[in-house]
């Protein structure tokens, strides 16, 4: 077996399973509660919402950000333990989405925040991050 | 935020926007032990500024944008803003349009109460509610998505002249099923759970002139005592046609309000089978939008409409000086007046544990008290 | 109904008034009536205020503020509507008569436009932090310039686009 990277070594206790913390806002409220939901049931797969930063894994960015709680969202992601993942849902992280001519909401998420990935859609649908999360599990077993 | 000075005895509490048992909102709290003695809003966190957004776009590009105004009842808003900009320009709707616009606005409605049921109950500890509720709710959505193409945002479905698509086959019948289904789910929540008793039965008491003067609106007003209706006071679209009665109550508590929710649902399910059963034939959008051009001038003038979502009265004040654009929209939100003047009045002299049974019952969306 | 009201109000004050339709009546007031007309209003049964807003009227220099008020006992929705001076925007505050619901109307007017309402004794910034712009819903604050100057960049391929048209 070929020697494995810490990072790999690090990373591969993560997918065992997934913690996510509870930061639900703005429009990704509406598609990711579903997702804790009795249809789309995460559980199901060892993922739960957790209500603390310091006991998370994965951050779900959902949906446009504003001036004021980017702030905040840049605190919780320095109090997160490593590996840490974050998540960017929807075209407003991408681009600015439907408020790009807004003063007040950020237009790209990576000048703030480091993203791991990006899911599109206006909202994604719930199956969306299920495949998101399947491709963090690949990403890792592809890693050296 | 600035510290303030404070007592010996008291300390600050944030009750902010990443607790699991808030939403995008934050509060302020000076507490002394267990008991409030003030609290101050701090809203703002989804300011996104619609009302100068609105400014900058077509009446036709305004229908999509409508829907994100409170993302739990998307076609409610978009209704409000089709009724705005139909007034202002004079325009006939057909009656069949008119009937399926009353139809998709209670859905959303229903969809909506069940979001504030299962809410509730995973502020106050009963989880098995929320996830009946949430699995109940998704056949609502199934069915948004067979008529109108979207899960949760229907992209401006109700425009203004009428609608965009007529009903497709098959879906009065489908629409009958999905209201045996919310009927079931009724019997279900209409048990009485200790746990819900407990947290909210005499708690966060609003009285009747304190209503008036604070602002509130909806369920809010409705469960202190008060009968006032949008629906019934100041009749729009089909309504004066329906037959559908309004719950009161008097107490004035968080189980007063929550339970109005509860019999809501009811009504309206009583007023989608009425309509289903009176949808006449014809045109589902006036002539002048069939093919739209879309730089069409707004006559000058001015509007005021008000309409009854499911968190209390809606309204829109929409000004134009001739142009392709509107000139000033203002939207009023009834989240706003619950959220800073009732919520900070009602905390004075509450208990920490009794601050999301106080929150979850006024039914505030953080997207519309920002705009 | 609406032209009894229409008649008592006339029968007071000096007023442009109509009704636009059946529910809806449209009053138009100077500023320095403007706190009696609302007291005797609020008698007459208008306890429930809707919504006030402010219209800017950049070319005529004037700013134009609402009043929309609901009456529960004879279901008729009254408009006042008064313009005071853009430049030196002052009004006095209509809390007195309807208490804290106005307070926070007036509140998100002040930071959205720069009115100063006098009698008000709450006036701190309500939505944004840290704001050190002009109030931003004033019709000479162009909003696509300010977005495109702070926001986009001319060295990143994918947004230089937006720096070419309008």
């Amino acid at each position: 077996m070929a020697k494995e990277s810490p990072q790999k070594k690090k990373m591969k206790r993560l997918i065992k399973a997934i913690w996510i913390m509870n930061w639900f806002n703005s429009c990704g409220f509406c598609e990711l509660v579903p997702v804790v939901g009795s249809r789309w049931d995460m559980e199901r797969f060892g993922m739960i919402v957790v209500g603390t930063p310091r006991h998370a894994d994965v951050l779900f960015i959902a949906g446009y950000q504003t001036l004021k709680s980017i702030k905040r969202a840049q605190r919780i992601y320095e109090q997160m333990p490593e590996p840490k993942v974050v998540l960017a849902l929807g075209s407003c992280t991408m681009t600015g989405g439907m408020y790009w001519d807004s003063y007040n909401t950020i237009k790209r998420l990576e000048d703030y925040i480091p993203v791991t990935m990006y899911i599109p859609g206006c909202p994604p649908r719930p199956e969306a991050v299920f495949e998101a999360c399947a491709k963090i599990f690949k990403h890792v077993e592809e890693m050296e | 935020m600035e510290l303030e000075h404070i007592g010996k005895n008291e300390y600050e509490l944030f009750f902010g926007p990443a607790h699991p048992g808030s939403g995008n909102f934050s509060v302020k709290l000076k507490v002394e032990g267990e008991k409030i003695i003030s609290a101050r809003a701090d809203p703002g966190y989804l300011h996104r500024g619609f009302e100068k957004l609105m400014e900058y776009r077509l009446p036709l590009q305004n229908a999509v944008l409508s829907d994100r105004i409170c993302i739990l009842e998307p076609l409610n808003w978009n209704l409000i803003h089709a009724e705005a900009v139909d007034e202002l320009m004079g325009i006939e709707i057909p009656e069949r349009a008119k009937y399926i616009r009353v139809i998709m606005a209670e859905l959303s409605r229903i969809q909506s109460h069940i979001i504030w049921y299962g809410i509730i109950s995973i502020g106050t500890g009963f989880d098995t509610g929320f996830k009946i509720a949430f699995g109940y709710r998704d056949y609502i959505l199934d069915l948004f998505e067979m008529i109108t193409g979207g899960r949760v945002y229907p992209a401006g479905y109700i425009c203004p002249g009428g609608v965009r698509r007529d009903l497709p086959q098959g879906a009065e019948e489908r629409i009958l099923k999905v209201l045996e289904k919310m009927e079931e789910m009724l019997e279900f929540e209409r048990m009485e759970n200790p746990a819900h008793l407990e947290r909210m039965k005499g708690v966060g008491v609003l009285k009747l002139k304190d209503a008036i003067r604070l602002g509130a609106t909806g369920p809010v007003l409705r469960g202190s005592g008060m009968k006032a209706d949008v629906r019934k006071d100041d009749p729009y679209e089909v309504y004066d046609k329906l037959d559908f009665e309004i719950p009161v109550r008097n107490e004035g508590d968080a189980y007063a309000r929550y339970m109005i929710g509860l019999e809501e649902i009811q009504q309206s399910i009583n007023i989608i089978k009425q309509a289903l059963n009176d949808l006449p034939d014809g045109d589902f959008i006036a002539k002048e939008f069939k093919k739209p051009k879309l730089a069409m001038k707004i006559p000058e003038g001015e509007v005021y409409v008000r309409n009854e979502i499911a968190r209390g009265e809606a309204g829109i004040y929409m000004v134009s000086d001739g142009g392709t654009t509107p000139y000033r929209v203002k939207i009023r939100g009834p989240s706003f007046l619950h959220m800073i003047p009732v919520f900070e009045y009602l905390l004075k002299g509450a208990e920490i544990a009794d601050v999301p049974a106080i929150y979850w019952s006024l039914n505030i969306c953080p997207a519309d008290l920002d705009r | 109904m609406e032209t009894d009201i229409l008649n008592k109000i006339n029968a007071k004050f000096e007023v442009e008034g109509e009704m636009q339709r059946e529910r809806r009546i449209w009053v138009k007031i100077d500023k320095e009536a403007l706190i009696n007309l609302c007291k005797f209003v609020k008698e007459m049964g208008f306890e429930h205020l809707s919504a006030i807003s402010v219209t800017d009227w950049l070319k005529e220099g004037e700013y134009e503020v609402t009043y929309h008020l609901w009456s529960y006992k004879d279901k008729i929705l009254l408009t006042l509507k008064t313009r005071i001076d853009r430049n030196n925007p002052n009004i006095k505050s209509v809390v007195p008569i309807w208490g804290e619901n106005a307070q926070i109307h007036e509140r998100e007017m002040h930071e959205m436009f720069g009115v100063n309402f006098e009698g008000n004794n709450d006036l701190s910034p309500l939505f944004l932090e840290d704001w050190e712009g002009p109030p931003p819903f004033k019709k000479d604050f162009n909003w696509r310039e300010y977005v495109r100057e702070k926001y986009y960049d001319r060295g990143n391929e994918r947004e230089i686009s937006y720096f070419e048209e309008v």
